[in-house]
């Protein structure tokens, strides 16, 4: 038992002798985020259609009452790991984010909601570390040509000059997204409804230009033993 | 340029809410590699395989899910076995 105690012991100090750093730590949340594509892979199944409807909602919910407990002060900042300054009298961008992907997976098709999540979780972390290094143009161009690959991607089984300007538009609004800052709304949050909303109005628009819309990309698995 | 000055000072035990942060590491770093694998597993059976339907974007997400992450993961990893040198 004394033996047990002792390596329990140990092991807390090692990991006490641990530091994260917050700013690859913050990277790391961000691009975790990609995962939520995950939703459109769920089987077609009743008791799983029933967590896809209720789970994002309930998270969004979660985050919210975090932020307005921290915000309050009744749950200290102290356990909130990564948070910037700005964000000290602010909802954290993780919110923002979460009700930006609810919004997306609620209202827009996944042609639209992938693509903009991947700007927001790969592309925004992208951008904001070639900031640092490079000079302001190359970066919004890099990153602009970043986003448009995702797009490209996820409208391609379309016609080739939709896939070409529906990109292009979306990586546009994905780099006005992440550029424009306002102190009460996240660049998380602009940068996945921006180029949705562009993408949104393309999307209406196409059978009055003679168009048909682009098909899924990712379908639902199939797994027998769970239906 | 301190990227470090940007993000809140914690008051309170430091430590403790590390022990709480290595709890969703394996999480953190784990969850998207294996969604981008199921993508590309996807891909392999429905596809590849019995050519049910065309997933070929479904494999770009898992390449770009996998690599896009492993691109953060190591620099994150990198600097955590550089603090327990210490």
């Amino acid at each position: 038992m004394k033996k047990i105690i002792d390596q329990s012991r140990e092991i807390k100090k090692k990991i006490d002798s641990l530091e994260f750093d917050v700013h690859w730590y913050r990277r790391v949340f961000h691009a975790f985020g990609a995962s939520f594509i995950f939703y459109y892979m769920l089987p077609d199944v009743y008791w799983i259609n029933t967590i896809k409807f209720w789970g994002p909602p309930f998270l969004v919910v979660f985050a919210i009452s975090l932020e307005v407990l921290r915000l309050k002060g009744k749950l200290s900042s102290d356990h909130f790991f990564g948070l910037r300054m700005y964000e000290k009298n602010r909802i954290g961008s993780y919110a923002f984010f979460a009700v930006a992907i609810l919004i997306l997976l609620r209202f827009f098709p996944q042609q639209i909601t992938i693509p903009c999540i991947l700007c927001a979780t790969l592309g925004d972390p992208l951008i904001g570390e070639l900031r640092y290094r490079f000079r302001m143009n190359y970066v919004y161009i890099f990153g602009f040509l970043f986003c448009m690959f995702f797009f490209m991607i996820a409208w391609s089984k379309t016609d080739s000059s939709l896939m070409l300007f529906a990109s292009i538009v979306g990586g546009i609004g994905a780099v006005i997204g992440e550029t424009k800052k306002f102190w009460w709304l996240d660049d998380d949050f602009m940068i996945q409804m921006i180029p949705a909303i562009l993408l949104l109005i393309i999307w209406f628009s196409l059978p009055f230009i003679g168009l048909a819309e682009p098909g899924e990309i990712i379908y639902p698995s199939v797994v027998p033993w769970l239906s | 340029m301190s990227k470090r000055n940007d993000y809140m000072k914690i008051n309170g035990n430091f430590a403790r809410l590390i022990r709480i942060e290595i709890l969703f590491m394996p999480i953190l770093i784990f969850v998207p590699i294996l969604v981008g694998i199921f993508l590309i597993n996807d891909w392999y059976i429905r596809d590849l395989l019995h050519q049910e339907l065309d997933l070929i974007g479904e494999l770009f997400f898992g390449i770009i899910l996998i690599i896009g992450n492993i691109a953060f993961d190591i620099p994150f990893v990198k600097t955590m076995f550089h603090y327990r040198k210490k």
